[in-house]
C-alpha cells in the first residue's frame, strides 16, 4: 500500500492526527517528555501485539491498531508517569485484546481497558495532555478537527452525536439539581478529555457497532454509565467505565446465540 | 453503508453546542463560587521571641499534623491565643512567628495550606482544604518533606503532579505571607 493510500484509511488518519497532537501538545506544554512515554508505549504494545499475533497464530498483519493504542495510552497517562507505568500500561491494554475476544476481534477498548486497569493497579495519574488540557482553551480545536475527519472516515457520527447529547443532557440535569460535580466535567481539561474520548476511543471500529440503531444506543449507554459513576464517585476514570459498558452491550448484540454455538460443533 | 448527510451532522453538532452551552452557564455560578480564595496572613507575631508557635484569632483551632525534629507528638493540637506583639529583636528575621495560611490552584483543582513558623523555622505544615480530582493521598507525605527541607521545594509526586504543583505554590504562598518586610 502506498503511502497516500494509507493516509486514506482510518487507521492512517488516526495515527497522523495522534502523532500531531503529541508534537503539538508537548511543544505547547514545552515538555519532551510525552514524546518519549509515546515511544515507550508505541514500542511495548506493537511488541506485545506481534507476540500476541504469533502466539494465537493470527493472520500477520501491520500493527496499527497497537500504535493507536499506545499512543492513545500516552496522550492519557500524566508525562510525569515512570517508563515502567506507561510500559506497564500499555501492556494491560494489549493483552486483553487476545484475553477476550468475540469474532476474532476484541471485546473490549484496548486502551479504556489498559489505562482503567492502570489506573486501579497502580493508582495512575491521567491527564489527557495530548487532548490539549494543559493548553489555552482554542487548542481544542485540533482535537475536534481531527476528531471529527477520523468520526466522518469510520461513519461513526450517531454514536459520538447519541453519547455527547446525552452526556451533555445529564450533565445539565446534575448541575440543575447540584448533584454531583457537573461543574468541573463542562470545564478545560476535562471538556478536552470528553471531546477526544468520544472522536477517538469510542469510535474504535472493532470495539463499536456499525450499524446506526446500534450506534445511537450504544453511545447512550456509554454516556449513561459514565455519568453515573461520575455523579456518584467523580475521580477519573468514568468515561473509561462508560466505554466498557458499552463494549459489554455490543458484544451481547454480536455474540453467537447458544443455538448458534451448538449447530457449529 | 450510507454516510449521515452533512446538513444533519451540522445540525447535531449545534444542537449539542446549544446543550453544551446551557450546561456550562448553569454551573457558572457554582463554578465562581469554588474559586479558592487566596488566604491572606491569619495570626502572626513580628519577631522572634516571646510568641508562641500558632496564634490564632479567638475560637478557631489548627491542627498541625507534623512530625518535630525533637521528639514531640506527630499531631499536635494548639488552642487558639491572643498573642501581644513582642518588641523587633536586634537581628531582623526573615520570617514572622505564626501560622500562615497559602492557596495554590491550577485546571485541576486547589490546595490550601497552613503553615507554622516558628524561629526561621517551618515547623508545621498541614493541608487545610484539599480540592483536586486526584486522591490527597498522593500528596500526604509532602507536608512532612516541607518540613525536612524547610522549603518550598518538594520532589514531584509520579501521577499526581498537578496536586504536587499546586501543594508547592500554596507552601509558597504562606511563605511570601510570612516574609518579615
Amino acid at each position: 500500500m502506498k503511502v497516500k493510500q494509507w493516509i486514506k484509511t482510518p487507521k492512517g488518519y488516526v495515527i497522523l492526527c495522534m502523532l500531531a497532537y503529541v508534537l503539538l501538545a508537548s511543544a505547547g506544554t514545552m515538555d519532551i517528555k510525552g514524546v518519549v512515554n509515546a515511544g515507550i508505549a508505541v514500542s511495548v504494545s506493537v511488541a506485545a501485539d506481534m507476540l500476541g499475533t504469533s502466539l494465537v497464530k493470527k493472520k500477520r498483519t501491520p500493527p496499527y491498531s497497537a500504535v493507536i493504542t499506545g499512543l492513545i495510552v500516552a496522550l492519557i497517562l500524566s508525562t510525569s508517569a515512570s517508563w515502567i507505568i506507561v510500559a506497564a500500561t500499555a501492556l494491560l491494554a494489549i493483552v486483553p485484546k487476545y484475553v477476550f475476544v468475540n469474532k476474532k476481534k476484541a471485546i473490549f477498548n484496548p486502551a479504556a481497558l489498559g489505562l482503567l486497569l492502570s489506573s486501579l493497579l497502580f493508582q495512575t495519574g491521567q491527564s489527557w495532555w495530548g487532548a490539549f488540557g494543559d493548553l489555552p482553551a482554542w487548542s481544542l480545536i485540533f482535537p475536534v478537527i481531527g476528531g471529527y475527519l477520523v468520526t466522518k472516515r469510520v461513519n461513526k457520527f450517531p454514536l459520538v452525536f447519541s453519547f455527547l447529547g446525552t452526556y451533555f443532557v445529564l450533565l445539565l440535569i446534575m448541575g440543575i439539581f447540584q448533584f454531583g460535580d457537573a461543574t468541573d466535567a463542562l470545564r478545560i481539561p476535562y471538556i478536552n478529555a470528553s471531546l477526544f474520548f468520544a472522536l477517538f476511543m469510542l469510535t474504535d471500529p472493532p470495539t463499536s457497532p456499525a450499524k446506526y440503531k446500534d450506534q445511537i444506543i450504544f453511545g447512550i449507554l456509554c454516556a449513561v454509565a459514565g455519568a453515573m459513576v461520575y455523579a456518584y464517585f467523580g475521580g477519573l476514570i468514568y468515561l473509561f467505565v462508560g466505554l466498557l459498558a458499552g463494549n459489554l452491550y455490543h458484544y451481547a448484540r454480536t455474540r453467537p446465540s447458544y443455538r448458534t454455538q451448538l449447530l457449529t460443533r | 453503508m450510507a454516510k449521515m448527510n452533512s446538513k444533519w451532522v451540522i445540525l447535531c453538532s449545534a444542537a449539542i453546542g446549544a446543550i453544551y452551552t446551557a450546561g456550562y452557564f448553569t454551573t457558572d455560578t457554582l463554578a465562581a463560587i469554588q474559586q479558592p480564595v487566596p488566604y491572606s496572613q491569619v495570626s502572626g507575631s513580628s519577631g522572634n521571641q516571646g510568641s508562641k508557635l500558632d496564634s490564632q484569632p479567638a475560637g478557631s483551632q489548627v491542627s498541625v499534623n507534623v512530625s518535630q525534629p525533637t521528639s514531640k507528638p506527630a499531631s499536635t493540637k494548639v488552642k487558639s491565643k491572643a498573642t501581644t506583639p513582642t518588641p523587633a529583636p536586634t537581628v531582623k528575621s526573615k520570617y514572622i512567628n505564626g501560622t500562615f495560611y497559602g492557596a495554590g490552584n491550577n485546571r485541576r483543582g486547589s490546595v490550601q495550606v497552613a503553615v507554622s513558623i516558628k524561629n526561621d523555622k517551618i515547623t508545621g505544615v498541614e493541608i487545610s482544604d484539599y480540592r483536586m480530582r486526584y486522591s490527597q493521598d498522593y500528596i500526604a507525605g509532602l507536608p512532612q518533606e516541607i518540613i525536612q527541607n524547610q522549603s518550598a521545594k518538594v520532589h514531584n509526586v509520579s501521577g499526581a503532579t498537578y496536586s504536587t504543583r499546586a501543594f508547592r505554590d500554596a507552601i509558597q504562598n504562606a511563605l511570601d505571607q510570612a516574609l518579615n518586610a
